[in-house]
């Protein structure tokens, strides 16, 4: 074991702010995203560039230059449809704190992404899911063992494959909860490292539900064994749970100032 | 079948810091192996020793402490006396006088004497300050001697839970030198310490670690699992609060107990007191060590000798 890895997720062109930023090639709102994150306790920040049909390599290179020069070249993870553009934004990435992760391969259509983290000694961020949501414990352990298999026969350490269980909104999926636990459980057994875009679960809910959603259901997942997750990590309950979870899991020594460092 | 050497992954390295000017600077820590696993890598700086002088003359000494320092007439004189033991890296100049239930000297007094003991000493060997053990006066003291030993990277012990946001303030952030945080055997409160000194502002690099010390036999194994926890968090969860050097006094620990300061005569079965008293201290560092002491503090010469001799012969 170690300590829960945190990846940031709001550098995302969902945002209309980082939208912005990102066609005019504006630092400052990027970097303020980035280090609000870091202060609060992010390990790897995630990079979103959503399709970028038109500039993605170069848009990603700028990106992954202008945040790791700024920021002590934190590791981050490479966020796009667009392949070329993650492999653009690998070529200037900087692994002094860490390997580059591809988000995300699944076991669809994005499964060369498998192999594009393998051609470049990078993590890659296994979806077990092919199209839509899957329908048992069992068909997700079916996509994960494909991946799998295809990250090893290229080469890759297991330990290089972040399995995703796919989580999944409660409202409208309330009955399905369970089986992201037990898959998580069942990485967990295999020895997998796991994450995973934990914020799906609470989606639709009001925003003071959120936090108390997300803090529990990463608590939950954590003692099944999820070792990462994507998350927003200025959400002060979320943080406050995976920090008292490492405390928990004794992956990091306590002290009465825990919270703030 | 072959038998291969499992090479432990290299774990992350301890803050290096050094304190001291010019030649008799001396640097501590660095070191990403555990204490005197050569055969896993290079320990960067060789553990370190300093040798205690007291401000008050030693009255009660065994007598190879008292023939060591014969003809000195003055702190300064002691001082400089010491730093000559054979296996000395640094001297720990204690204001043993300072403590208001004791002689309590004043802190102007006390800079005067550490700024001559300082002058006298010159380059040839890096000095440290030891308190009076109170709380209020250490921080005072502290002060006034930071500010008379400016430009000599002196390092002050200790910080205490008590008087920290005092003398970080003063001895780390107004005049610049070395602050070590003090616990006594809590390893919570060794984090929670080096975190409060940090976030006052004093880098982590110029924190010393004195987490507190036992004499063997006295509750030592608390001692050495809270070392022992200390330097796996530093090394292999890469706890960036606990990667300070640890400083270890040994000797205000082990002359105080029955072995070191009952008379041959009380216990005649025991032999030479001052055999005892100077293997209670060398026992007592070479255990505190071997779990992860980067520097220890020994008061009678040979004890020195023996501890350094031993360093050598490992590293």
């Amino acid at each position: 074991m170690a300590k829960f890895i945190t990846i940031g997720e709001r550098i995302h062109c969902i945002s209309p702010v980082i939208r912005e930023a990102m066609n005019t090639k504006t630092p400052e709102p990027i970097l303020k995203r980035a280090k609000e994150q870091l202060d609060a306790g992010a390990s790897y920040l995630d990079v979103n560039i959503g399709p970028a049909e038109n500039n993605g390599p170069e848009l990603m290179q700028w990106a992954v230059k202008l945040i790791q020069e700024n920021f002590d070249n934190v590791p981050l993870a490479l966020d796009t449809a667009n392949r070329s553009a993650i492999e653009a934004g690998i070529q200037v990435y900087n692994r002094a704190k860490g390997k580059p992760i591809v988000n995300s391969a699944d076991a669809g259509d994005r499964i060369e992404n498998i192999d594009l983290a393998a051609a470049n000694d990078a993590i890659a961020i296994a979806l077990c899911s092919r199209e839509g949501v899957p329908g048992s414990v069992e068909e997700r352990q079916g996509f994960c063992m494909e991946l799998l298999e295809r990250g090893l026969s290229l080469g890759m350490d297991s330990d290089d494959l972040w399995f995703d269980p796919l989580f999944l909104v409660i409202k409208g999926m309330q009955d399905k909860q369970k089986e992201v636990l037990e898959t998580i459980a069942w990485f967990a057994e295999q020895g997998f490292k796991s994450t995973g875009g934990l914020s799906n679960v609470s989606n639709g809910m009001p925003k003071h539900i959120r936090p108390i959603m997300d803090s529990i259901m990463v608590s939950m997942a954590i003692q099944a064994g999820l070792t990462s997750a994507i998350v927003n990590p200025c959400d002060t309950r979320l943080m406050e749970a995976v920090k008292s979870a490492d405390i928990i899991n004794n992956e990091t020594l306590y002290a009465d100032s825990y919270l703030e460092i | 079948m072959p038998f291969n050497k499992p090479v432990p992954k290299a774990g992350a390295a301890i803050n290096e810091l050094e304190i001291g000017v010019g030649a008799g600077a001396i640097k501590l820590g660095g070191e990403n192996v555990l204490p005197f696993y050569v055969f896993d890598g290079e320990i960067k700086n060789a553990p370190k020793i300093g040798i205690e002088v007291s401000d008050l003359p030693f009255e009660d000494a065994p007598d190879g402490i008292k023939a060591f320092y014969a003809g000195t007439n003055s702190v300064a004189e002691r001082v400089v006396k010491a730093a000559s033991a054979e296996g000395a890296d640094f001297v720990c100049l204690r204001f043993e006088s300072a403590d208001p239930n004791g002689a309590d000297t004043s802190e102007d007094e006390c800079a005067r004497i550490a700024k001559e003991a300082a002058d006298a000493l010159g380059d040839s060997k890096a000095l440290v300050i030891i308190g009076s053990k109170n709380a209020d006066k250490d921080a005072k003291l502290f002060d006034k001697v930071a500010a008379a030993l400016t430009d000599k990277n002196v390092l002050f012990v200790s910080a205490k839970e008590e008087n920290y946001k005092t003398v970080a303030a003063s001895v780390g952030l107004a005049y610049n030198q070395k602050v070590a945080a003090e616990s006594a055997v809590d390893i919570n409160l060794a984090k929670q310490l080096n975190v409060l000194i940090n976030q006052m502002g004093v880098q982590n690099q110029n924190i010393v670690m004195n987490i507190g010390s036992a004499s063997a036999g006295y509750g030592f194994e608390y001692v050495i699992s809270t070392m022992d926890r200390i330097k796996s968090a530093a090394m292999n969860q890469n706890d960036t609060t606990l990667q300070m050097p640890i400083f270890t006094p040994i000797s205000t620990e082990t002359w105080g107990v029955k072995e070191s300061i009952s008379e041959e005569s009380e216990m005649p079965t025991w032999g030479s007191r001052e055999a005892r008293g100077i293997d209670m201290e060398v026992m007592t560092a070479v255990s505190v060590l071997a779990s992860g002491s980067n520097a220890v503090m020994l008061r009678h010469p040979t004890s020195v000798a023996t501890v350094s001799a031993l360093i050598k012969a490992l590293v």
